[in-house]
């Protein structure tokens, strides 16, 4: 494989207060080749969303902190650039979605003006001619009216709108890299289809590469090249999405594929898995999901496995199977 | 809006009835006879009884408060007891120099609310945080004629900077714009550093609110400088609650400069105001009452107004919603 748009290399994203210190994000390695969609999955509070914040240096603020690891986009580490140079970035060549678009969008500025300022401060375009690509863009995401739309406020939008919307305004400047984090988890099912299919549509127009968090695997199903299976702040698995649902070799992606009740039946019932994380304040020395694993054994619980390729480009953190 | 304007107006009719009937009654009964103070030492029961009638004071109380809201509908607000003018030309006299007192007060702690509370929640925690916390507190809990006075001691009496009342100076034969700046000073800054501590506390955790929403993260996620996203998305949007707040304290500015002007005594409403009441010129009372008591609903008013025009979530035109 040619150089990866983006790699990340053991990066550790921890909140750190007097309290306590917390492990969000501890360790990973994920490569996001030109083009590819790349799904991230996981349990609810398993680093999904600090991950994706950590690659456009969003941790929330003062207690997250970035402590480790390299973020390399297009050659240079973005950890290493000044906070102007990553903000030229952010919105230009890296650009988010968000799972809430009710609360996402700014409620008391036009949506003309939310996009077109992503315009005028990365193109240098005038408002003017901001605006009329505002329109265009919209158009072409599929929101009707669109000329009228740039001067209504958010409330007066419907939900899968604001989220065409929002990718409006996070393709507006054509990234290279789209993450979109539970891009559609908030939205109802018919709604969460078009969704899929204008991202789909987006990624074959433009070629942009897409980071894509979700919780179902209907959506993993549908839209990912590559999985990769997170586990309290790790990696756990990471193949080609074939292999993911053909042949899942990590005991937590096994159980994940077997909670899922039935084909034609995409649903969030995902997480069933007996047992429950381990708290990333306080992780267990040895493998984190021995726990809850019907293979563990005594050496799971007294040392961490690696991330091995048991297979050429699959990755497994397990060494019972 | 115009609807909805005329509608609150008709709303606030009740409200002011309420505020006179009040008042008319707590004026009499309050010990007191306003005709034994203006007679003084000329009191005999012959002239008492003989101004009564003239005051209309011998009538019912009922007849009396019906007479005095006729003539208040009417825009004659009746004649004042003590200074021998209509109560409106009273008022009309000592409002401009409330007004000035008031709106100068009021716009300066506003201004320097909105700095300090916007860099207090930027830099949450810093010792600059910390330290205007502290001093918001010392002005919150300090009375304001405490601090008047300490204001007059220091600056006037020790440090000579600053007139210690009044408007004018009297050896002036021709006293101008800056002469009346001079004697502002220390009433208004009085005035705006007791406002200003419980303005910039509300500035403070409304900006602090508004950095953790979403869209401010979406904001930088579109790679917008810091001080576009604090000035075009979050100061946008802590600036709503803080217009509001200015309509409805703008009463409560003014009761607040009722006690100060009488400390600096500077002529405005509040030294109308406390004459009146030592004099019990029951006119001037219940006029300057009105007029504080108009003044809250027009606030009110204003508040609701301002904050559809700013806040496009809220619409006036077809409210049912208020
Ligand atoms: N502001 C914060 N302060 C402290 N800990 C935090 C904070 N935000 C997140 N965390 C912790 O970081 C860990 C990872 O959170 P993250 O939001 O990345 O999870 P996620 O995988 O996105 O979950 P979800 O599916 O619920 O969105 C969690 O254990 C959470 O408790
Ligand atoms: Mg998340």
């Amino acid at each position: 494989m040619a150089e990866p748009l983006l790699a990340i290399r053991d990066l550790k994203t921890y909140f750190i207060s007097r309290e306590a210190e917390v492990r969000a994000v501890d360790g990973i390695d994920i490569d996001v080749a030109q083009g590819q969609v790349v799904c991230i999955v996981g349990e609810s509070g398993c680093g999904k969303s600090m991950t994706s914040l950590s690659i456009v240096r969003l941790v929330p603020r003062p207690h997250g902190k970035i402590v480790a690891g390299e973020v390399i986009f297009n050659g240079t580490d973005l950890l290493k650039l000044s906070e102007s140079q990553m903000a030229d970035i952010r919105g230009n060549e890296i650009s988010m979605i968000f799972q809430e678009p009710m609360t996402a969008l700014n409620p008391v500025m036009q949506i003309g003006r939310q996009i077109s300022e992503v315009l005028v401060r990365h193109r240098g375009m005038t408002k003017k001619q901001a605006l009329e690509k505002a329109v265009e863009m919209l158009r072409f995401v599929g929101v009707p009216r669109a000329n009228e739309i740039v001067y209504e406020y958010p409330h007066q939008l419907s939900g899968g709108l604001r989220q065409r919307v929002m990718i409006a305004m996070a393709m507006v400047c054509n990234p290279k890299l789209l993450i979109a984090d539970e891009p559609t988890t908030a939205l109802d099912v018919t709604i969460q289809a078009q969704v899929l299919e204008l991202m789909k549509k987006m990624r074959e127009e433009t070629g942009t590469s897409i980071i894509l968090i979700t919780h179902d695997l209907g959506v993993v199903a549908d839209m990912a090249d590559h999985v990769v299976v997170m586990y309290a702040g790790q990696v756990v698995e990471s193949v080609d999405a074939d292999t993911i649902f053909e042949n899942p070799m990590h005991p937590y992606t096994r159980a994940l594929m077997d909670s899922i009740p039935s084909i034609d039946e995409e649903k969030d019932v995902l997480y069933s898995i007996p047992g429950t994380v381990p708290s990333a304040a306080h992780f267990p020395k040895g493998c984190r999901f021995a726990e809850r694993c019907p293979l563990a054994v005594e050496s799971c619980f007294e040392e961490m496995p690696e991330l091995r390729e048991l297979a050429p480009g699959h990755l497994v953190r397990c060494d019972r199977v | 809006m115009l609807s909805y304007i005329a509608r609150r107006i008709v709303q606030a009719i009740p409200a002011l009835l309420g505020v006179s009937v009040v008042s008319f009654i707590l004026l009499h009964i309050v010990p007191g006879n306003p005709v034994r103070l203006m007679l003084g030492q000329h009191y005999t029961a012959a002239r008492a009884a003989a101004l009564s009638n003239q005051l209309g004071l011998n009538k019912p109380l009922v007849v009396q408060y019906l007479i005095w809201l006729v003539h208040m509908c009417e825009g004659n607000l009746g004649f004042s007891y003590s200074y021998n003018l209509p109560v409106t030309t009273a008022i009309l006299h000592a409002l401009p120099n409330t007004l000035a007192l008031v709106l100068i007060a009021s716009l300066l702690a506003q201004f320097i609310a909105i700095i300090l509370g916007t860099i207090q929640a930027y830099f949450e925690n810093s010792p600059f945080d910390h330290i205007v916390t502290i001093l918001n507190y010392f002005f919150y809990s300090m009375p304001s004629f405490w601090l008047a006075i300490l204001m007059v001691i220091f600056f006037s009496i020790d440090l000579h900077w600053f007139p210690s009342g009044g408007v004018i100076n009297p050896q002036d034969p021709n006293p101008g714009f800056f002469d009346w700046l001079h004697h502002l000073v220390l009433p208004a800054v009085t005035l705006t550093l007791i406002t200003l501590a419980g303005w910039s506390r509300y500035m403070r955790s409304s900006v602090r609110d508004n950095l953790l929403l979403d869209y401010i993260r979406t904001a930088r996620a579109k790679g917008l400088r810091e001080s576009q996203v604090l000035f075009r998305h979050v100061l946008r949007a802590s600036l709503i609650p803080q217009i509001t707040l200015f309509g409805l304290s703008f009463p409560s500015l003014f009761a607040g400069a009722l006690f100060l002007e009488q400390i600096f005594n500077y002529p405005g409403m509040g030294i109308l105001y406390w004459n009146a009441i030592s004099n019990l010129d029951y006119p001037i009372i219940l006029g300057v009452t009105m007029f504080l008591g108009t003044l809250t609903i027009v606030g009110n008013l204003i508040a609701d107004i301002l904050y559809s025009i700013i806040d496009p979530r809220i619409s006036l035109g077809s409210g049912d919603s208020m």
